[in-house]
């Protein structure tokens, strides 16, 4: 049986290269954020549940693999993924931000939901990160829009629709930041 | 039995988007069930007060036509020279501090306005039950745990307004 080479055999600037695309591409960050919480899985299983095209999904995964951020996990057809979480620290300037799968999962939702794509478009990845931490502590009660208002220096009803907005994110990948 | 029931910024938040159908359902429900929701002052400024929010989907919430329909109501200022209202809601700023893990510095009036409207609401007589529609957690269960120390004991619920909430919504939730 072939096995999948270990992942500290991939380069990290390789890797940083696709977590650069996950972040830029909604598509592959929805293939990735699903594979992550649905693996093992298949290329026609995923292409049923998200909208994608198959020739699509098939590069992407193919992209995805030869990165080490996912692996096959059978190798006879048809092949089954599993995705590895990842959790990349960049610091520039005394600025440290993680990204995280839940990250990925909020920008893999810019398409379908227009509130998170504004927000992105205004404040950025990083506001995004940000405003996703938030996310967490007001789905578990711990802040509420107000207080979130004048710590991200947004309107109440801004901070309100981007909380809500990234609520189903903070909500699936609460276990795994606790 | 008079129900009062007072809604937050979040609800209508969550009531909007493009296709706006939580909104007409909503609406529909409360209508049908022959009542209105008071929304604090501070909500009322929260809701109109932005216009970075238009850009966004769910920003773009029809919540005047509820005003014109008579749905939605702006609650009476609050009371601060009642002593009940002034206490609950210095209460509240330090439960919601408490809770949120924040210094008791930034916490505001707009935080604790809706638990303050609850309590006048219950003074005066107004209401004898109130319900509480919001998003705000912390504000919620403020009020759920600091009325009751003050007399009104099984008189508040907080109902958290959750998508599925407003998916379901229907006239009995207000009987």
């Amino acid at each position: 049986m072939a096995h999948s080479p270990p992942r500290s055999d991939r380069s990290p600037i390789q890797q940083l290269q696709m977590v650069a695309d996950l972040l830029d591409t909604p598509a592959l960050a929805r293939l990735y954020a699903h594979i992550l919480q649905h693996g093992p899985v298949t290329v026609s299983e995923m292409v049923d549940e998200i909208d994608i095209p198959q020739g699509t999904a098939y590069d992407y995964v193919q992209n995805l693999e030869t990165a080490g951020l996912v692996e096959k996990t059978r190798e006879q057809r048809p092949y089954e993924y599993d995705a590895e979480s990842i959790a990349l620290t960049l610091s520039t300037d005394g600025e440290t931000q993680t990204i995280t799968p839940a990250l990925i999962a909020a920008v893999a939702c810019r398409d379908e939901n227009k509130d998170v794509d504004v927000y992105i478009e205004r404040h950025g990845l990083d506001g995004l990160a940000v405003a996703l931490e938030y996310a967490y502590e007001y789905v578990d009660g711990t802040v509420n829009h107000r207080i979130a208002a004048r710590e991200l220096d947004l309107s109440p009803l801004e901070a309100e629709i981007i909380l809500q907005a990234l609520e189903p994110v903070a909500t699936e990948y609460a276990d795994a930041v606790a | 039995m008079t129900t009062v029931y007072i809604a937050d910024t979040g609800v209508f938040v969550r009531c909007g988007g493009p296709d706006k159908d939580k909104f007409q359902r909503l609406r529909r429900a409360v209508r049908q069930a022959g009542v209105s929701l008071r929304i604090p002052q501070r909500v009322y400024e929260e809701l109109g007060g932005d216009p970075t929010a238009d850009a966004y989907p769910s920003g773009n919430i029809p919540y005047p036509g509820g005003f014109e329909e008579g749905w939605i109501v702006v609650a009476d200022e609050l009371d601060y020279t009642n002593p009940l209202v002034s206490t609950v809601m210095d209460e509240a700023r330090r439960f919601i501090a408490n809770e949120t893990d924040r210094d008791e510095d930034i916490t505001e009036k707009t935080d604790t306005a809706l638990v303050g409207l609850a309590a006048q609401v219950l003074d005066t007589g107004e209401a004898d039950y109130v319900i509480l529609l919001t998003t705000d957690k912390p504000a919620g269960r403020a009020a759920e745990t600091l009325l009751p120390q003050h007399g009104f004991s099984d008189r508040i619920e907080f109902r958290y307004v959750s998508v599925e909430y407003l998916e379901t919504i229907t006239a009995n939730e207000f009987r």
